[in-house]
């Protein structure tokens, strides 16, 4: 029977059935200083093992200072929690990359770029963001941290099999540096919505999804989330073979198994989806979120919207979105661009990658930062530091006045000084614009890194087809 | 059967940075965690829920982040279960993977009979919502058989496959 891509990973990796739900094998996990420490602590009570340490890798990205390395850490909390990730790393035999490492990042920047993450493969994290991983055809999904505990003791989690849901992009970009991948997905959950995508795996599709690099389906995949998938993901091709090849971890027999992948890892011709969604590529234009969940979300030439009319008579949206206006002091009728920022981050699992960098840094050379804005870009990993200094984006940078930080997770959940201030307005290339996600009372506009450089140069959100 | 008194957010997406902002994933005691309980949304929740209280919300509860906080400081608080329109899968998940509070899905009538205050009682073996204050049962969503089964043992690491 013709099979799509998900429905052959999930088959291979079957144990057996209990109650009615599936055991599925694991095949990486990865583990950070945040939703792991219980995790570990019952292992400890129970006097359990990590079973496959060899497949389990950790970093620390969430609480992380993206300040100066060589000094202590301020914050005692934090400090504490990101000993306790060394403590048991070193107890449980399990790989880290620490502060100090040269492959230390937000742990799907990592994953990648270390070749951890393999095509087919099975990848767990305590993060919701793992989706990310997809972007190599791999199921990957985010857990808790019961079920973290329940992988690092058995390499096993009971799921029950998801739908599959057929995402498909087709046509032609009207320009690749402007319409970015961050504005792919967010036209997507604009129209599907943030539970479009509940009970499913996403495969994305179509050829504007093939003409995609690594980086940009990383985006994509990212993002699934915030659609309320389990996961998404992208069959892999010659350029994520190639993405692979040489990393730290991938297979001694690697290109073998590209043999295989490329045989195996395709949705068969005639296989249904359970559900399917099609989206012209040409009719995208640059995004800019203005509520506070990733579906409220405009075109950089619309205005803010009237609650009325976006919520189409369902009185609940309709709520949601006055409620939304409110907490981003925003009016309906405004245009977009004549939102101004005082905030700018370049950072985060879905955009803080080579690519983002480069692409942002484009638009900025030999311009400067608005006086009223206070501007940052957090690598997502040393790796991405390094290759981007190397290329002298962290000139251009600076000499932009944006802040150059190290890598971690920063200001996308403000869980480390990173944060704004409340009532402060950011544009912010992260994934969620939820109430205080970026530091109570903080208000988030998603964009991608190209409009994020854009906004911080004008202080105000700007139309950046206008000024390439 | 557990009776508790409704706190009613008509609110759909309800997220987990509202639940439990990114700044408290610091804290490791479940005590201190609960203190911040929807903080992001409702600062005075902490000191006006009483243990065996209930929220009810719109679709999509506990979208957004893998942290299993977000039920630990909902349940630490005294909150029982959540009945909700729709869960996002992972606050589903790790509700019942901690038996931390019943997740219970119910539909649009009733989401919109249930009020702010009103005293109920849930059944889980008859899957029904006793309404003690209006007088009124509502049916709600059985969980599945392993669902059912984990939140009995007590979580998922306390349940055994038959």
């Amino acid at each position: 029977m013709a099979k799509t891509l998900f429905e052959k990973i999930w088959d291979q990796h079957v144990v057996t059935e209990i109650d009615g739900r599936t055991l599925l094998y694991i095949d990486r996990h990865l583990v950070h200083e945040v939703t792991s420490p219980q995790a570990f602590d019952g292992l400890r009570i129970n006097k359990r093992m990590v079973r496959r340490k060899d497949l389990t890798f950790a970093t620390m990205d969430h609480n992380v200072p993206t300040t100066n390395r060589s000094l202590p850490i301020v914050d005692q909390i934090s400090a504490i929690q990101i000993q306790t990730l060394e403590k048991n790393c070193k107890e449980f035999g399990i790989e880290l990359f620490d502060l100090h490492s040269p492959n230390q990042g937000i742990v799907h920047v990592i994953g990648p770029e270390l070749g951890i993450t393999l095509p087919g493969a099975t990848i767990v994290c305590g993060d919701s963001h793992t989706s990310t991983h997809g972007a190599f055809g791999a199921f990957a999904l985010g857990i808790g941290t019961s079920d973290v505990e329940h992988v690092l003791a058995t390499q096993c989690l009971v799921l029950d099999k998801p739908m599959t849901f057929e995402i498909k992009v087709e046509g032609k970009r009207k320009n690749n540096h402007t319409i970015t991948a961050k504005d792919i997905i967010l036209s997507i959950i604009k129209k599907i919505g943030t539970g479009g995508g509940a009970g499913t795996v996403i495969e994305y599709r179509g050829q504007t999804i093939s003409e995609l690099s690594m980086d940009e389906r990383m985006t994509v995949c990212n993002m699934s989330i915030e659609a309320g998938a389990r996961a998404g993901l992208v069959a892999p091709d010659e350029k994520t073979f190639d993405y692979l090849r040489g990393k730290r971890y991938v297979p001694k027999n690697y290109d073998d198994l590209v043999d295989y992948w490329r045989e195996n890892l395709k949705t068969d011709q005639g296989a249904k989806f359970d559900k399917s969604f099609t989206l012209n590529a040409s009719d995208i234009a640059p995004q800019v979120s203005w509520g506070t969940n990733p579906a409220m979300t405009a075109d950089v030439t619309e205005s803010v919207p009237d609650p009325h009319e976006f919520a189409k008579g369902e009185m609940s949206q309709e709520n949601a979105a006055k409620k939304a206006l409110e907490y981003m002091d925003l009016k309906a009728g405004t245009p977009i661009t004549d939102i101004k920022i005082n905030r700018v981050f370049i950072g985060s699992c879905t955009n803080a990658r080579l690519q983002d960098l480069i692409e942002a840094a484009s638009i900025i050379k030999g311009r400067k930062v608005a006086p009223t804005v206070r501007a940052m870009v957090v690598p997502g990993s040393q790796q991405v530091k390094r290759k981007a200094e190397d290329l002298g984006l962290d000139k251009i940078f600076k000499e932009a006045n944006f802040e150059w930080r190290e890598s971690g997770c920063s200001m996308c959940l403000g869980m480390n000084p990173d944060i704004l201030a409340r009532g402060e307005r950011c544009a912010s290339t992260s994934n969620r614009n939820f109430e205080g996600r970026q530091g109570a009372g903080g208000r988030t506009h998603l964009v991608s890194p190209i409009m994020a450089a854009a906004a911080a140069i004008a202080g105000h959100f700007v139309d950046v087809r206008e000024w390439v | 059967m557990m009776a508790g008194k409704v706190i009613k957010y008509e609110k759909d997406n309800i997220d987990t940075d509202v639940i439990l902002p990114g700044q408290y994933l610091k804290l490791h005691d479940y005590d201190e965690i609960a203190k911040h309980a929807m903080e992001g949304m409702d600062p005075n929740f902490h000191s006006r829920v009483k243990k065996g209280d209930y929220i009810v919300a719109g679709k999509n509860f506990g979208c957004g982040s893998s942290r299993e906080h977000a039920p630990i400081a909902l349940s630490h608080c005294g909150i029982k279960g959540v009945l909700a329109l729709s869960f996002a899968r992972i606050f589903y998940r790790n509700s019942v993977d901690g038996a931390f509070l019943l997740p219970i899905e119910i539909d649009e009538q009733t989401y919109r009979k249930i009020c702010d205050g009103d005293e109920i009682e849930v059944n889980t073996e008859k899957n029904e919502i006793k309404n003690i204050t209006k007088n009124e049962v509502y049916k709600m969503k059985p969980f599945s058989e392993i669902a059912s089964k984990i939140i009995a043992a007590g979580g998922l690491f306390k349940y055994k496959p038959d």
